[in-house]
């Protein structure tokens, strides 16, 4: 009898005092720390300033946010470019279930496998004496190896990588609840294939493009490993300054009033995205 | 289909594969540095067994994977029950907070969690590592269980509470052996996830307990060595086990 | 459910054990500073289990430090360069050493010992010394290689590696321009900064935890690198070469220190004990090619090691060079013209 009564506050609670603690105070705790000033000793000390905020509007750190923001676009477009011709193909030229299956199982394993194993498996591939040059070289296309590593095009060709599988399923899921029959009818009141996919197939997959481009985008924002590896540590993005504020530099509220303006980004674009999907596939998600 | 499609889907699974193949079979180079082919060996793979240390980062990560993934799947499942059943006062900013969370760059979970444990001077280590394991674990799982309850029949519900069940016997006899297969998916991918995860490791960890993906990450900013070619092979190996497993869990599934 | 609630307690249960079993050592050290074969000895010797993370520069291990201060345990062993024991000697992130308790002390070289940045050496205790210097693959690079300026060659573009330390790469620009590499003049650090901007083009990547790697694989063909790496390299590819620039070679010194909270405390002097061992020291000179400061190690050392100038530079080298000091409070000048320097180029 009791236990009737237990239950529904106790999962309530649960769930409540979990995010509390380890989410909601956290993050009132960064974006508290961003009106403080550094210091020396202690990291922060308890004085209002908005001192970090005007600092990365300077030219140096917008230059920063810019770059960041490019590669990310760039990368994101790179992935929705090559990805959603996949998709399709997969999705809907293959008939037999198995088949589909195993095809989407091939592409959840890079899903599954940790990005710092596929970033580290892309040196061997780009480096000098690495797999594309010694073929290149061997097939004679080139004389001389090409500097593809510790540069611009390493670090979006491993964006990329890391982020493909994360723009190819829910795609995926979108093309999967796509009802042939729009496609059919659409065909039989004349549509030529052009037409078909603008006006019919993208408006219907809009939900999982957006999705998939909210993932990759984001992913791209905070990611400091790949480009410290791929770019030879010289290229700074928005990862690589927070993760330097912490432990390196020592200037927490820096680091924490860049963290809190990719927040807000995170909210805003999810936002936009809500609003934006209203049909019942709202909350679709990869599994 | 036609050849160009096919041509182009081939390509694209190469994209995807070829550097996973290059490292696994690098991994068998007898060259110390991966230069040039000089023969096959497993003395990477010997040297990787008896290095103690990481054997001890090994352990320690699948400790931590273990317990987070269980908890996790603990909380989260219980959380997913009560958001879709129990119509409360911001039910809906609750689903809202846990998409955001699941979307947001780790980077900012890894600071927040930091300046947390600093502000309580709580020891950097074990607990702090399991503590914040189990926070990024949980929007997944809750993603994925309430996902599999929304597509859950209500009929069943009310025929249960007809017949007098408690909130309880609901729960345990009729929604959880349902969704079961969601509730281990959820399992083995915060398994993964936590396996796999640098950067919010990289901040909360403490000096005595290292987890593997941070070994590997020194590891692989010396440069390129076959050691970690080695190393990277053996924890693609686990991962397409674990997937096959999941897979199997799956197909199961109503 | 009933079941995962008992697993989870034996869980729980198993990892208490886990956690609380054994004699542990927490080493945080320079990466590719300590052989693991020395540490297999001393596990071996005394069954302590020794756990080992790695930094590249000091800045991280001092951030690093600092931010483990408020907990309860550190690391137990750590290796700053000299002008970073003074400065964490200063904020009481040391623990004071207790010479007493090790015996092997009186092996070090007394030329390294009682110096400013520790007098009596309350707080450290040297351990390897050495310098940063031009490291070039003779297979591609001809023609004199004697001035920092060489790096500044537009036909060294993208082939040049610096190492990911903000006071070397700037120490570089310094000597060129006529100051001190422990220059704290804000004007002369940003004109530093200036020189070094000229540079960029020609760098091709950072990298302090094991330029070796990248010399030997010839991703570059020039630039800094420490006499270690530099050795180790060379055993590799014969081409590698090691060369002291005119204008002054940067030199420094690592020390063995124990942050204030410290929790292993016997098995940390067990374990600076036997790195000062004769025998040990010697074996760790010869593996990674960097200078010991155990006096009592030389004669032990193998001739090719104790004559070989890049490991144990001769006077004059010694002279010419600068040892690395505190700058005070101007490190902070020299980092923010650091992320200046990553970002703007």
């Amino acid at each position: 009898m009791i236990k009737k009564d237990l239950f529904r506050p106790f999962t309530i609670l649960l769930i409540i005092s979990w995010l509390t603690i380890f989410v909601l105070i956290p993050n009132l705790g960064v974006m508290g720390i961003s009106f403080l000033t550094r210091d020396e000793a202690n990291f922060i000390d308890f004085t209002f300033t908005l001192n970090n905020y005007q600092r990365l509007a300077s030219e140096i750190y917008l230059k920063v946010f810019l770059k960041t923001f490019s590669v990310a676009l760039c990368v994101t477009t790179i992935c929705l470019v090559i990805s959603y011709p996949f998709v399709y193909i997969i999705s809907h030229t293959i008939k037999n279930k198995s088949t589909k299956d195993f095809l989407l199982i091939l592409v959840i394993i890079p899903f599954w496998t940790s990005s710092l194993i596929r970033t580290y498996a892309m040196m061997l591939v780009l480096r000098v004496n690495g797999l594309l040059n010694s073929f290149l070289l061997g097939v004679g296309v080139i004389n001389e190896p090409i500097e593809m590593l510790y540069n611009w095009f390493a670090i979006i060709v491993g964006l990329v990588y890391s982020s493909l599988p994360f723009m190819i399923l829910p795609l995926y899921t979108a093309f999967e609840k796509l009802d042939h029959n729009y496609i059919n009818a659409a065909q039989d009141l004349g549509a030529n294939k052009f037409n078909v996919l603008t006006k019919v197939i993208i408006p219907l997959t809009k939900s999982g493009i957006a999705a998939g481009c909210i993932l990759v985008f984001l992913g791209t924002l905070g990611m400091f490993f790949i480009p410290e590896l791929l770019g030879g540590s010289k290229e700074i993005l928005i990862g690589n300054l927070i993760k330097n504020q912490f432990l390196v530099a020592r200037d927490w509220p820096l680091g924490t009033a860049i963290a809190t303006i990719l927040t807000i980004l995170v909210v805003v674009l999810m936002v936009v995205y809500a609003r934006n999907t209203k049909d019942t596939n709202r909350y679709q998600v990869v599994v | 289909m036609n050849r160009l499609a096919r041509l182009y889907s081939i390509l694209v699974y190469v994209f995807l594969y070829l550097p996973i193949v290059v490292l696994i079979v690098y991994s068998f180079n007898a060259s110390k540095y991966g230069t040039a082919w000089q023969g096959i060996t497993l003395d990477w793979y010997k040297k990787l067994i008896s290095n103690s240390g990481l054997i001890s980062s090994t352990k320690n990560s699948f400790l931590i994977a273990t317990l987070s993934a269980s908890i996790a799947t603990l909380i989260g499942t219980l959380s997913a029950l009560g958001l879709y059943r129990y119509k409360f006062r911001g039910a809906k900013l609750f689903v809202s907070v846990v998409y955001v969370l699941a979307i947001s760059p780790d980077i900012i979970m890894g600071i927040s969690l930091l300046i947390l444990f600093n502000l309580v001077h709580m020891n950097l280590g074990f607990y702090t590592l399991l503590l914040a394991h189990i926070t990024f674990n949980l929007p997944f799982v809750i993603i994925i269980v309430i996902s599999r309850l929304r597509s859950f029949n209500r009929n069943l519900i009310d025929a249960a509470k007809d017949l007098g069940a408690s909130e309880w016997v609901v729960f345990s006899k009729i929604i959880l052996p349902l969704i079961m297969s969601s509730v281990i998916s959820a399992w083995l991918l915060a398994f993964t996830l936590s396996l796999d995860d640098v950067v919010i490791s990289f901040f909360v960890t403490g000096p005595n307990f290292e987890v593997l993906p941070l070994t590997l990450f020194s590891m692989t900013r010396l440069g390129i060595k076959s050691e970690i070619n080695a190393l990277c092979t053996m924890i693609f190996g686990v991962t397409l086990v674990l997937i096959f497993v999941s897979h199997f869990v799956f197909r199961r599934k109503v | 459910m009933k079941y995962l609630r008992v697993i989870l307690v034996i869980l729980f249960f198993v990892v208490h054990l886990e956690v609380m079993a054994g004699r542990e050592l927490n080493v945080y050290i320079w990466s590719e500073y300590l052989p693991e074969t020395v540490v297999e000895k001393f596990v071996k010797e005394t069954g302590i289990k020794v756990n080992i993370s790695t930094y590249d520069n000091n800045e991280s291990l001092y951030a690093k430090v600092k931010l483990l201060s408020n907990s309860k345990n550190g690391y137990d062993i750590i290796v700053p360069s000299t002008y970073f024991v003074s400065k964490m000697r200063n904020e009481k992130l040391l623990m004071e050493i207790d010479q007493a308790k090790l015996k092997n002390f009186k092996n070090i070289d007394e030329k390294l010992i009682n110096k400013p940045f520790d007098p009596e050496n309350s707080y450290s205790i040297p351990y390897l010394w050495g310098s940063s210097a031009i490291c070039y693959n003779a297979k591609y690079v001809t023609g004199p290689i004697d001035s920092w300026n060489v790096l500044f060659d537009p036909k060294y573009k993208n082939k040049v590696l610096l190492t990911d330390d903000a006071r070397e790469v700037f120490h570089v620009a310094l000597k060129l321009l006529g100051y001190s590499g422990n220059e704290t003049n804000p004007d002369h650090i940003k004109q530093a900064y200036e020189k070094l901007k000229t540079l960029m083009p020609n760098v091709k990547m950072f990298n302090s935890a094991s330029p070796k790697l990248n010399y030997i694989n010839e991703e570059v063909i020039i630039g800094l690198n420490h006499s270690g790496e530099a050795y180790m390299a060379s055993l590799e590819n014969h081409d590698i070469k090691y060369v002291y620039p005119k204008e002054g070679a940067i030199l420094w010194m690592d020390s063995l220190a124990i942050p204030a909270n410290a929790k292993n405390l016997e098995e940390v002097y067990e374990f600076i004990e036997f790195l000062l061992r004769p025998e040990i020291a010697k074996e760790i000179s010869e593996t990674i090619g960097f200078a010991t400061a155990n006096k009592a190690a030389i004669p032990l050392i193998i001739e090719e090691i104790r004559n070989n100038p890049t490991i144990y530079p001769g006077k004059e080298i010694q002279e010419k060079g600068e040892f690395q000091d505190d700058v005070g409070d101007a490190i902070v000048v020299y980092e923010k013209y650091w992320e200046m320097l990553k970002f703007d180029h």
